[in-house]
């Protein structure tokens, strides 16, 4: 299959990355601008690959490690755009252009050959669960650049504590999604929602966490600095419900 | 007496305890996925330690709603998201108390009306199931391919054979190993058709009857069928792993079977239900796509690949799972009203 669209993309990613963190330094109001136009531009040349993808294997492109990478930078790319639009915090746009890239770089490792569909995954729930988590993944990841800003900075905290909260909530929303369809999907293939999988438990550990962050701000008024330090332990057990579980734990969820 | 009661009260419901239990929990649920665990032993998630967590957890998150039972201070969202949980763990626990589970093998055409939920625990279905057939398919790489060399009536060529098989030299044409699609061998008036592929071909060297040793490619092989100008046939197998050995009788053709790994594609049990002596429904089951009849439930769950003549079907009866799943449908629900729209109407209000 022809990557050119993954190719640009990450070309895209590259340039957005470089035009925002240029733009930290610089007080050019073109700077950040362009950086919208190439992670806009990135999304959309992904959004092409995918469905080109989707097209020649006639299954969707979310089936393996590789596939879940591109689609992990997508969602980055889109969460981005939201934040960038709405908040314009270069550091926050810059950093999370960066790990989209990171990830579009990752991919461009691991085989990107087309392979059929396993029996298990032949179904509709597969398209709808990993966009929900993926999109969850995302959205916490850039509450995690959010608060990892805070942790480092001492101007803009009560901005940036702001994003980290509200895109934290969107992530867990989404984390809900993806946890729900999978237990729903799992009962419908295997006749179990539930059954403590490695894949599944660690998701429900990250949700924990998220739980736990999400009520700490209210309670004891956890926020900025001590609420940024659960973020990141947060975003630890997402990158290990991820990618860990599926390197160093063996389970149902053997395919990315 | 009073003040304790107060005390415990407080305790039983506040927020620290339900943030404590949380990461108890969280901790507890993340160990058990490093430790080993053997099928014999009892998981961490299963031992009385760990649901007597779940049970204060249900406890405490019972007391915190009622405790803050109203409307005032506590936003619709955040009621409804909770009260979910609990409807999610009354789910679970009605599954766990009078849910069903357990495993049935079934041989071709064999019968069963009830089967195994634990070792000693036999439950009665109230009809029977009956195994009409099983069927595994294979994926075939679209790489996979017949090669077939033409060969020159010169001795040089002949000695040369296997130099042939390399190149490209002499390929007259690559078929496609789909059985049962006759297709022609470019302009030179024959045709080949695959029958069947076998991934383990043996012989009975006493019978001459040729069968699959098992499902695992230690041998892949296909039978095909060669027809010349005249209709005349003959059919012989060719090897992936012994490209020299076919037994064609056609001298104008030398054939090299190109093998890909195949991946499973579908495992199918075609089953019939039989109730009060009547076939009442004919159906397949496969991964993903279960039969449901009479309150149970029955998933497509195993196959040997080394034979294929039986199926493993998970058979469960779960009464739970429309609770569970009217508590997923609230969680989402009480989010968005929390997160979403209660927001966007103070937002209007302003």
């Amino acid at each position: 299959m022809n990557s050119t669209y993954l190719n640009i993309a990450f070309v895209m990613y590259f340039l957005a990355t470089v035009f925002y963190c240029v733009g930290l330094f610089f007080r050019n109001k073109f700077l950040p601008l362009l950086g919208r136009v190439f992670i806009l531009s990135g999304v959309l040349s992904l959004t092409l690959y995918a469905a080109m993808r989707w097209q020649v294997a006639g299954r969707p492109p979310l089936s393996n490690m590789f596939e879940s990478l591109v689609i992990f930078a997508w969602a980055i790319g889109l969460v981005l755009l939201f934040i960038d639009l709405r908040y314009k915090i270069k550091s926050v746009s810059g950093l999370t252009a960066l790990l989209g890239l990171l990830s579009l770089g990752y991919a461009s490792f691991l085989d990107k050959e087309l392979t059929p569909l396993l029996p298990a995954l032949k179904s509709n729930w597969l398209t709808i669960h990993v966009l929900t988590c993926f999109i969850g993944y995302a959205g916490l990841t850039v509450g995690f650049i959010a608060s990892a800003v805070i942790l480092f900075k001492q101007k803009e905290i009560a901005k940036l504590d702001t994003i980290a909260h509200k895109v934290i909530a969107f992530g867990f929303l989404f984390l809900t999604l993806g946890i729900i369809t999978g237990a729903v999907w799992a009962n419908s293939a295997w006749g179990t929602y539930w059954s403590w999988d490695p894949k599944e438990t660690w998701s429900l550990v990250t949700w924990f966490i998220y739980a736990i962050y999400l009520h700490i701000r209210f309670t004891k008024g956890w926020k900025e600095q001590k609420a940024a330090w659960l973020a990141v332990i947060g975003f630890l057990a997402m990158l290990f419900t991820y990618f860990g579980v599926n390197y160093l734990l063996s389970g149902l969820h053997s395919y990315g | 007496m009073l003040i304790k009661q107060a005390k415990i009260w407080k305790f039983i419901s506040s927020l620290k305890l339900a943030i404590w239990l949380l990461g108890i929990i969280a901790l507890v649920s993340l160990i058990g996925t490093l430790i080993p665990q053997n099928e014999e032993e009892v998981s961490v998630y299963q031992s009385w330690w760990f649901i007597l967590l779940i049970i204060l957890f249900a406890l405490n998150l019972s007391a915190c709603l009622l405790s803050r039972l109203s409307l005032k201070n506590r936003p619709l969202g955040t009621l409804i998201c909770h009260f979910s949980v609990l409807v999610i763990l009354l789910g679970a626990l009605i599954g766990m108390l009078f849910g069903q589970k357990g495993y049935l093998k079934l041989s071709r055409q064999e019968k069963a009306n009830s089967f195994m939920a634990s070792e000693s625990k036999e439950v009665n279905l109230g009809f029977s199931i009956r195994l009409d057939d099983f069927i595994y398919n294979e994926n075939i790489d679209p790489k996979e391919k017949l090669l077939i060399y033409s060969i020159q009536n010169d001795a040089v060529c002949q000695m040369d054979g296997a130099s042939h098989k390399n190149g490209e030299e002499g390929l007259i044409a690559k078929i496609p190993t789909d059985p049962g699609t006759e297709r022609e061998i470019s302009a030179t008036g024959y045709k080949i058709k695959v029958l069947r592929y076998l991934p383990d071909f043996v012989m009975d060297i006493a019978t001459k009857k040729v069968t699959s040793r098992s499902s695992q490619a230690n041998n892949p092989a296909i039978e095909v069928e060669l027809r010349d100008k005249n209709g005349a046939r003959e059919s012989f197998w060719v090897f992936a792993r012994y490209p020299d050995i076919h037994q064609s009788k056609t001298p104008n053709f030398n054939f090299v079977y190109h093998w890909e790994m195949r991946r499973p594609k579908d495992f199918i049990s075609r089953v019939t239900i039989i109730k009060d002596g009547l076939e009442v429904l004919k159906k397949e089951i496969r991964v993903n796509f279960p039969l449901q009849f009479g309150g149970y439930s029955f998933f497509q769950s195993s196959y040997d690949p080394e034979n294929l003549n039986w199926t493993g079907l998970t058979v469960v009866r779960d009464p739970g799972v429309s609770l569970v799943y009217l508590g997923f449908g609230l969680f989402i629900l009480g989010l968005c009203i929390r997160f979403y729209i209660n927001p966007f109407f103070k937002t209007l209000k302003k």
